[in-house]
């Protein structure tokens, strides 16, 4: 569920979000609550829910309780409830009411904790900030606490990753993800003309990463994600499991079957027509067995685990198999397709030897 | 008209000497022309030579003049090509003259090619009439070139005409000269007709549509006409003459040039430089041809894309037809796919025939590097021509290798004496002669043809401020330490990449394609190591690493399409690559080592 209000737009992001807009925080929620209200019963009782953003705290501890109120009848025993957080909008009292009401597990937006970092991404919070809320979430008695890093920023020295590395596993979150920044089209980084590191750098940065988490005893269980047993994210694995998902909110995507829809971006108008009694906007998109199949690839590759063939279907290209095999970057047998470790740092050059895309 | 009054002759000069526009006041001051259309080189009729200032078509046009006797007279004008690459051009064109206005630039004096062309006009009995063009400019200096040219020939400097085709002045005595000094035709009209084909182009409705000068006899329309060498059966659907616009006239006789439309639809069935004669009543003996000419520069010309190669074939079969000197022959290479060795006059022949391709028939072409005929001795004894590094014998068979050798002469300006000399020398030149010619000196040197075919021309040009003029003539085979340079990539030679090069020369090459290729070929999943080799001996080495990285870092419920279309977009651009064995290269890597003429692409990051 997308809650796409900011204070202000970071530098590198090319989300859906809406800044200077808190005035419409209660309409949107009104709208939000109708389409969940609506749509829920696809995939009822929810096994996971993901409230994201934008700043999903700058909805603050009223609206938000609200929210979860809204969602706790409809979830399966268990379910799991992720709320995004960034550390400057986050205190003690927000957190107990959101514990209260049901959130199980909170990501927090940190990024980095080297100030010139942070300056260069436009974020908002301190490192003591990020500290702190990190802390007051494990007092709160959060079930699962997850960070939010970025790696091959611009100005981001090794010397500055190993810190930010030291950083986050002395705060010994359950669970990080670490990204490699992308400066994409229409962001501010881009229209600065921001280059991106060079290949080797970034190749050393991200295998550097991948040693230290281990090292603190996290499994690397997808490309960009770590976390101790059992704290892995079961919202994320359901997207890398091309299981069924449904989206709320403006911009958010859904996929139910071979039908994929995106509701359309702008505020305004959502909060019209849902209070209208429509839907909003969508464009829709439909799935062959060809697209799916090759997207269970794509997205199975991802996994630290084997990629059984029976669930996934066949690949385009088996006769890679037998060279992949021999430059090490997989491992098969008959039923299954494994990464190796190095085959993992090379997981897109492997999906594209295997599958057609064109 | 009375074969006594008619006059054919053409024009020779340098590039640049103001050779069509002096034929447009021809056309002009006889009415054939009026003063609006004259705008510039009427006579050309391509966009592209309007573009580069040169004629490439011959054509004839006929004007009637009346002179100051009183009488009129028939002058059949036929417009020569203006550059170094054309002689073969201008030699076919002469064959169809009596006479030839030498045309000199008043302000530059005689180049390197007027010389050329003027010793082909004096070897075939021309009556040369020497004018001096563009005596309108502050720079001219009429009495020193006019004494000049006058020399050149043998002829009295006040017999030299002066004239500004630009603004008109002298024309006139010009056509009185061609009518007073250039002989009339002397074939006889009542024996068997003989005609010489001295062009020829093809029209898609009427089919080969052949230039003529009728020798002797009369070719009348609506007759069985045979080419004579190729002993093809036609009826001439239409006669007539260019004036310059078409004017069938049903008949040509002795001594007059014109047009015969044959309706042939295969270019292989009229040759230029065959005889033309009456089925019914026809010549014993045909006209003396003139030699086959043969191209000295090759280059490989492919499409980018694969699925152009027929549309390619086709148009340089439609090219051909115009263009008797266009060779070609099918050529595989295994970096480039299917495509044609072609065979040229040469460089600015390639050019023009790249530029007509692309632009015509809307083709988007690679050109590789030309290469000139080698002649290797096998140990065995045997002799091959070879054009294709590929096609060498191993070097252990291999007795000797010849290259070309052409005589290069050079008309510069004393103080840029130095700069040609170390340009000959650098490119393995041999000094032959150098003497002063009016004021300048012209330096004669003999370099191999693989060394002057790609950009001699424009370094010559560039080293001397543009003062240097250049022609030349192949001189023969001369033996060298030549050896074939290998590229290999992941061990697997690419023989796109294969060179030819002088032993000593072999190092400095295959390092720079070496390392233009490094900077071009991107990483892959596994280590690339680039070399230059001679035999089995590696001379240069560069290696591209492999790459340590390749994710799709994030991938979220809201990305999945997004993520799968950038899929998309990666794998068309992996399409279009080419692979050498399990080595994705781009086309910008090859086009960085083999094309010609094109920017350079911007090079990977390391």
């Amino acid at each position: 569920m997308h809650l796409p209000f900011c204070a202000a737009r970071c530098g590198y992001c090319a989300f859906v979000v809406e800044v200077g807009a808190l005035g419409r925080r209660d309409a949107y929620l009104d709208a939000l609550l109708v389409e969940f209200e609506r749509e829920s019963h696809r995939l009822a009782p929810l096994e996971t829910v993901y409230l994201g953003g934008g700043t999903p705290t700058l909805m603050r501890g009223r609206r938000l309780t609200r929210l979860l109120a809204a969602i706790r009848p409809h979830l399966a025993p268990g379910a799991e409830v992720t709320l995004e957080a960034n550390p400057e909008t986050v205190e003690r009292a927000l957190l107990d009411d959101l514990v209260a009401a049901g959130m199980t597990r909170i990501s927090m937006g940190v990024q980095s904790l080297r100030p010139h970092v942070l300056g260069a991404l436009d974020r908002l919070a301190t490192p003591d900030q990020a500290v702190r809320a990190v802390s007051c979430a494990r007092a709160a008695g959060v079930g699962s606490v997850s960070i939010d890093m970025l790696l091959a920023v611009p100005g981001q020295s090794a010397a500055d990753l190993a810190d930010d590395l030291a950083g986050v596993c002395a705060m010994d979150p359950d669970h990080v993800s670490w990204y490699e920044l992308e400066i994409k089209p229409e962001t501010a980084l881009s229209r600065m003309g921001v280059e991106p590191l060079d290949e080797d750098a970034a190749a050393d940065a991200f295998r550097g990463t991948v040693a230290a988490l281990e090292d603190a005893g996290y499994r690397w269980y997808e490309t960009a994600n770590f976390a101790r047993p059992g704290h892995e994210c079961r919202h994320s694995l359901a997207y890398w499991g091309a299981a069924d998902y449904v989206g709320l909110g403006v911009g958010a995507v859904s996929t139910v079957g071979g039908a994929r829809w995106r509701n359309a971006g702008g505020l305004d108008p959502y909060i019209a027509a849902l209070a209208g009694g429509g839907s909003p906007r969508r464009t829709h998109e439909s799935l062959d067995g060809d697209t799916r199949r090759r997207e269970r690839w794509m997205l199975g590759l991802r996994l630290d685990r084997p990629l059984a063939i029976g669930w996934a279907g066949p690949p385009d290209h088996p006769d890679a198999l037998d060279r992949l095999a021999r430059w090490g970057l997989i491992e098969r047998d008959a039923r299954t397709v494994t990464l190796t470790r190095e085959g993992r740092f090379l997981q897109n050059a492997v999906l594209q030897e295997l599958m057609e895309y064109a | 008209m009375n074969q006594d009054s008619i006059r054919n002759f053409c024009i020779i000069a340098h590039i640049d000497h103001g050779k069509s526009t002096l034929a447009d006041r021809v056309l002009q001051l006889t009415g054939a022309i009026s003063e609006r259309d004259m705008r510039e080189q009427v006579l050309d009729s391509m966009e592209l030579e309007r573009e580069r200032g040169i004629t490439i078509k011959a054509q004839a046009v006929r004007v009637m003049y009346r002179a100051r006797d009183g009488h009129e007279y028939q002058l059949n004008l036929i417009d020569t090509p203006g550059h170094v690459d054309f002689s073969y051009e201008v030699s076919r064109s002469l064959a169809a003259c009596e006479g030839a206005l030498l045309v000199v630039d008043a302000s530059q004096g005689i180049e390197a090619q007027t010389l050329a062309n003027a010793y082909l006009a004096i070897e075939s009995d021309m009556e040369l009439i020497p004018v001096l063009n563009k005596i309108d400019l502050p720079a001219a200096d009429p009495d020193l070139h006019g004494r000049a040219v006058a020399e050149l020939i043998g002829e009295d400097p006040d017999r030299v005409l002066r004239v500004s085709a630009k603004t008109g002045i002298g024309i006139d005595d010009v056509l009185e000269s061609i009518v007073e000094r250039v002989p009339p035709p002397a074939g006889r009209p009542d024996a068997p007709a003989r005609a010489l084909v001295f062009d020829s182009v093809y029209d898609q409705y009427r089919g080969v549509v052949a230039f003529v000068r009728v020798v002797d006899g009369v070719l009348t329309a609506g007759t069985q006409l045979r080419a004579m060498a190729t002993a093809t059966k036609f009826g001439a659907e239409e006669i007539g003459v260019m004036t310059p616009r078409t004017v069938s006239t049903g008949t040509l006789s002795a001594g007059e040039s014109g047009y015969v439309v044959t309706g042939l639809k295969r270019v292989g069935d009229l040759r230029v430089g065959d005889t033309l004669t009456v089925e019914a009543a026809p010549a014993d003996e045909p006209l003396p041809g003139y030699r086959e000419v043969k191209p000295m520069v090759f280059c490989g010309l492919f499409p980018t894309d694969a699925d152009e190669y027929t549309a390619l074939r086709e148009a340089l079969d439609k090219l051909s037809l115009n263009d008797a000197s266009l060779q070609f022959e099918p050529e595989t290479s295994q970096a480039l796919g299917f495509g044609f060795r072609c065979g040229f006059l040469g460089l600015l022949h390639m050019d023009i025939v790249r530029e007509r391709l692309e632009r015509e028939y809307d083709l988007d072409l690679l050109a590789t590097t030309p290469n000139v005929e080698y002649r290797v001795t096998t140990t065995q004894g045997e002799e091959l021509l070879v054009r294709s590094p590929v096609d060498l014998p191993p070097t252990t068979r291999i007795e000797r290798i010849e290259e070309p050798y052409m005589r290069c002469t050079v008309l510069v300006p004393a103080d840029h004496v130095g700069a040609v000399m170390g340009l000959c020398q650098d490119r393995r030149g041999k000094f032959v002669t150098m003497e002063p010619i009016e004021g300048r000196q012209q330096l004669v040197y003999d370099l191999p043809l693989a060394e002057i075919v790609l950009d001699f021309y424009d370094q010559l040009k560039s080293r001397t401020r543009g003062y240097a003029s250049l022609d030349y003539d192949l001189v023969g085979y001369r033996e060298s330490p030549l050896v074939k340079l290998d590229i290999l990539l992941a061990g697997d030679p690419v023989d796109a990449l294969s060179l030819i090069v002088h032993r000593d020369m072999a190092y400095d090459r295959g390092k720079g394609l070496v390392d233009r290729l490094y900077k071009t070929i991107p990483r892959q999943m596994f280590e690339v190591p680039i070399q230059a080799a001679i035999g089995g001996k590696i001379l240069a080495r560069e290696t591209v690493k492999a790459k340590r990285k390749d994710v799709l870092a994030k991938c979220y419920g809201g990305d999945i399409s997004r993520k799968r279309k950038l899929l998309e977009r990666q794998k068309e651009g992996k399409k279009r690559m080419k692979h050498v064995g399990a080595v994705e290269v781009p086309q910008e890597a090859f086009l960085s080592v083999l094309n010609i003429g094109h920017a350079q692409p911007s090079e990977a990051k390391r």
